[in-house]
């Protein structure tokens, strides 16, 4: 077990070290110059010489560095948590990244949360009565779940809820754009604006958690051991939420880690549909700017939550089933 | 039991379910042909011919009413998003500035109303179609021919080559994917049609990729191909003749469920800008187009396109499962 975590993590490290080359290669032979007033006459050009320096371009007479000089370079100030300056912001991709990063987790956190509560036992239920009423809901609502990506549904979300029932007697009144101002000092105002975009990010994952789970708890259904629980005179209930649903609520672990990364991308776009100062919002306004150092952080900061989720999905798998060795 | 209507054809075509695939067969798929039902047994009555592994999924998938409806819709969509701005020509782009913002369903003009520039906004929809369709199916193209030849020689013969694509599949799976593709879009330069639907498929087609290589992995140890490798057939053979076949089955859900993937992604780009420019339209630039006027009375602009990738995107994946259960009958 330790020699598997040290590989593991070690393998994770590899990962994350390919991956910021792929893409720090990518970020760099981007056509454009973060500063182009090089033509502006006004600009002192030691001035532009010093910027560049300081965004890690070019050296202190203002030779271009090529792009392995400044891989070296990023990489350097990688292992320092250093992750460069933003082009647009003048400010350190780490701090935007940290400024942003506990408003995402609450959110994404939330829709998580959400998505497997009511993912999990709606596939519970499904399976225990297949072909029922229930279960044909669920794959119906499942389905639309797959086929409606996060930022279309946010935006139905915003016209029912901020628009349409805004003018009727209902008047739910959902904040249009508005942003949250009242911080974790006001719950019920962070609640209110959190509602729509923990909902639209949260289907998907409420209809692959319950197809999953529905699938999984379907095959252990039709184990023998189910069959020879019953047998010996074990309520139906006791079976299904007992002996059936432990086997089967296993390979949720994993399907949590995998979701990660899909949560993050929907967030992307969603966050910015809702204005919530996350760092998909952030993300999506480096991917409107063109701002290429943030769009590399948050790519790597996203990266190493999936590694390291991955990671915990692993070990927590091997503690919950003892049936399986590393 | 015996009688067996002729087959039709969908209008768009079930993948894998064409004709020319019909003379795949090897001894297994005879022998699960001869286990159904209502298929080979026709020959004691000298009725109809024995009927393939391929056209016996055609007729499943055609009781299958949800899926078959689907796939009605989705041909009435794709035959539309074809022929009518074929007729209509330019209408797309012609500007009308005394009709601006026309609301929909008033006249048969503009059927589904005019937007900000006075432009017609069904035949911007239909447009539109284009555009996803055609990245939906060149970018799943690519997927299987990336996907497909690497994952097949990878699951085949093992080695490197099978421990990169497994490395390359982990790098992807980790970064979120929609700035993987904006990153490599930026980097290639500039934002054409022609780049975005190269980026997704160079950067997407591990999934296919991986599950030819669990389908290789497991056929290249059965014995009809150690039969095969027996009577001396080469590798190509085997990977093309023997094995290929039996492994497409799974491939072809996968495609189909990646084409409304694609049309998502593709969608999320243009969203971003980062897809096919205005004034040309897709579903993504129109709703980004718009999104400021959902407040207003012009909320038409954002639910229409809104609604076609929807409807799209349901019906694409109605259809792969379809075709999964027509293919796969002891899933159930």
């Amino acid at each position: 077990m330790t020699f598997y975590l040290i590989r593991r993590v070690a393998i994770g490290i590899f990962l994350l070290f390919l991956m910021s080359a792929m893409f720090f290669t990518l970020t760099r032979v981007t056509p454009g110059a973060p500063i182009s007033v090089g033509e502006n006459p006004r600009i002192h050009q030691a001035t532009i010489t010093l910027r560049l320096h300081r965004l890690g371009l070019v050296d202190e007479q203002g030779n271009p560095y090529s792009i392995p000089q400044q891989y070296v370079q990023y990489l350097g100030a990688l292992i320092h948590g250093d992750l460069g300056d933003s082009y647009i912001n003048n400010e350190r991709v780490t701090t935007l990244l940290m400024q942003r990063l506990p408003n995402s987790i609450l959110l994404l956190g939330a829709a998580l949360l959400v998505a497997l509560a009511i993912g999990i036992p709606l596939g519970i239920f499904a399976a225990t009565r297949q072909y029922s009423k229930l279960d044909v809901t669920t794959s119906i609502v499942s389905y639309v779940g797959v086929s409606i990506p996060s930022f279309v549904l946010g935006i139905y979300l915003l016209l029912i809820f901020g628009v349409i029932l805004k003018q009727s007697p209902l008047h739910w009144g959902f904040p249009l754009f508005g942003m949250h101002t009242g911080g974790v000092d006001d719950p019920l105002d962070l609640l209110y604006h959190m509602v729509l975009p923990v909902t639209s990010l949260a289907i998907l994952q409420i209809a692959i958690f319950s197809r999953f789970m529905r699938a999984s708890m379907l095959e252990v259904l039709h184990q023998d051991y189910i069959r020879t629980a019953r047998a010996k005179g074990l309520s139906l209930e006791k079976v299904n939420y007992k002996h059936a649903l432990r086997n089967a609520i296993l390979p949720i672990i994993t399907l949590v880690a995998i979701a990660i990364p899909q949560i993050v991308n929907g967030a992307i776009i969603t966050e910015g549909i809702f204005s919530w100062p996350g760092t998909g919002q952030l993300a999506f306004q480096a991917v409107v700017d063109r701002d290429y150092p943030v769009i590399l952080g948050v790519v790597m900061l996203v990266a190493a939550g999936t590694v390291l989720f991955n990671l915990i999905a692993d070990v927590t798998y091997a503690i919950a089933d003892p049936r399986i060795r590393y | 039991m015996a009688q067996v209507p002729p087959i039709p054809i969908g209008p768009a075509g079930v993948p894998g379910a064409v004709p020319d695939q019909l003379s795949v067969e090897t001894t297994v798929q005879q022998e699960r042909d001869l286990a159904q039902p209502g298929g080979a047994k026709a020959d004691e009555f000298g009725g109809a011919p024995e009927l393939g592994f391929w056209r016996l999924a055609v007729i499943r998938f055609l009781h299958h009413r949800v899926a078959t409806g689907a796939l009605i819709i989705l041909g009435i969509i794709v035959l539309s998003a074809i022929v009518v701005p074929i007729i209509t020509g330019d209408l797309y782009r012609i500007q009308d500035y005394r009709h601006p913002f026309k609301p929909p369903f008033q006249s048969f003009q503009h059927l589904l109303g005019t937007d900000d520039l006075g432009r017609d906004e069904l035949a911007r929809l239909l447009r539109g179609a284009r555009v996803s369709i055609m990245v939906g199916v060149l970018a799943v193209v690519g997927y299987l021919l990336i996907g497909g030849t690497l994952g097949a020689l990878a699951g085949y013969y093992g080695g490197w080559l099978d421990n990169a694509l497994m490395r390359f599949t982990d790098i992807i799976i980790s970064a979120p994917f929609l700035l993987v593709v904006i990153a490599v879009t930026a980097a290639t330069g500039g934002v054409r049609l022609s780049t975005v639907i190269i980026v997704i498929a160079a950067t997407g087609w591990y999934e296919i990729g991986r599950l030819m290589r669990a389908q290789f992995l497991v056929l290249r140890e059965q014995e009809f191909v150690q039969a095969a490798r027996a009577l001396g057939a080469s590798n190509a053979r085997i990977i093309v003749r023997h094995i290929l076949p039996n492994a497409l089955a799974p491939i072809i859900v996968s495609a189909t469920l990646g084409v409304s993937g694609i049309i998502l992604l593709e969608a999320a780009l243009g969203f971003l800008g980062y897809s096919i420019p205005p004034p040309e339209p897709s579903w993504g630039n129109m709703l980004q187009q718009f999104e400021q006027y959902l407040l207003d009375d012009q909320a038409y602009l954002v639910v229409f396109p809104a609604t076609a990738l929807l409807i799209t995107a349901l019906c694409i994946n109605l259809i792969g499962d379809g075709i999964r259960d027509a293919l796969d009958p002891r899933q159930r």
